[in-house]
């Protein structure tokens, strides 16, 4: 009952800061209310068990990736942002039934699919250890070829930003109509 | 444990997506464009973990650590670009960027 109790409790703050983070004009309250979302979702994580995951989403979305965030913020003018409108009214209007036609499209493309596999026999209940314990054995076990393929991945994405974040020569000026 | 019922979760990932979604269409910004597919991401690994609580098993966790991983990298390069763009072209707005006739 207290579980209910609070997984409706993050779940309502989950949501409401989701709809600071779509509606607010300014970026930075959109920031903030963003932190908000990703301190609440670390919440209904650690409800539903999985203490790992909210601890990582803690660290790292709560801490690095909104600090960086905050960062870019001052690097680009935001008040200019201000000044014009924050949101394309009219056709966020307009596109508004675009979003249940995505989620029929998910539903049609995960049931064709589920369909059509074979069915998985690798459903095994582990409930002697705990949730670290756990998840680092299948880490480093099952899903070990793929936690190298992340370390690439940000080594590339690192590399990336830097070689796409330097300073260019000459700047270029906006001649699109 | 698991007195929260899937749908519950399933329920809550759906409006978070959904409103992810709505927002990266709807912005005008561009560094709020990426914070609404923050938020869409954050869905997913909702849905990740909800469902591993009701399956007993924890390779959901695993992939929403991958999410997390993979996201983290998602934001540098993204804000990578974004940078450059306002360092090349001075502006910040999805509506001035229409090189391609989008």
């Amino acid at each position: 009952m207290i579980q209910w109790l609070v997984f409706l409790l993050f779940s309502a703050l989950a949501v409401l800061s989701a709809l600071g983070v779509v509606l607010l004009p300014n970026p930075i309250y959109v920031i903030l209310s963003l932190l908000s979302t990703l301190v609440a979702i670390a919440g209904i994580f650690f409800v539903a068990g999985a203490e790992l995951v909210g601890a990582l989403q803690l660290l790292i979305y709560v801490v690095a990736v909104t600090v960086f965030y905050v960062f870019v913020l001052t690097a680009v003018p935001w008040e200019k942002a201000l000044k014009k409108d924050s949101h394309y009214r009219v056709a966020g209007l307009f596109s508004f039934p675009l979003i249940p036609l995505l989620y029929a499209e998910m539903l049609l493309v995960f049931l064709i699919g589920v369909s059509v596999s074979p069915k998985g026999e690798f459903r095994k209940l582990i409930q002697k250890f705990g949730n670290v314990e756990v998840i680092g054995g299948i880490l480093f076990s099952k899903y070990f070829l793929a936690f190298e393929l992340v370390s690439l991945v940000l080594l590339i994405g690192m590399i990336g930003a830097v070689i796409i974040g330097r300073k260019e020569a000459q700047t270029y000026d906006n001649h699109t109509p | 444990m698991t007195t929260i019922p899937l749908e519950a979760y399933l329920t809550l990932s759906v409006i978070l997506f959904g409103l992810g979604v709505f927002g990266m269409i709807v912005r005008r910004n561009m560094v709020t464009v990426l914070m609404s597919m923050e938020l869409a991401l954050n869905a997913v690994n909702v849905l990740f973990v909800g469902a591993d609580a009701h399956l007993s098993l924890v390779d959901g966790q695993v992939f929403a650590l991958f999410i997390i991983a993979l996201a983290a990298a998602e934001a540098a390069v993204g804000l990578g670009i974004i940078i450059a763009i306002f360092r090349l072209r001075k502006v910040d707005s999805t509506d001035e960027i229409t090189d391609m006739r989008g």
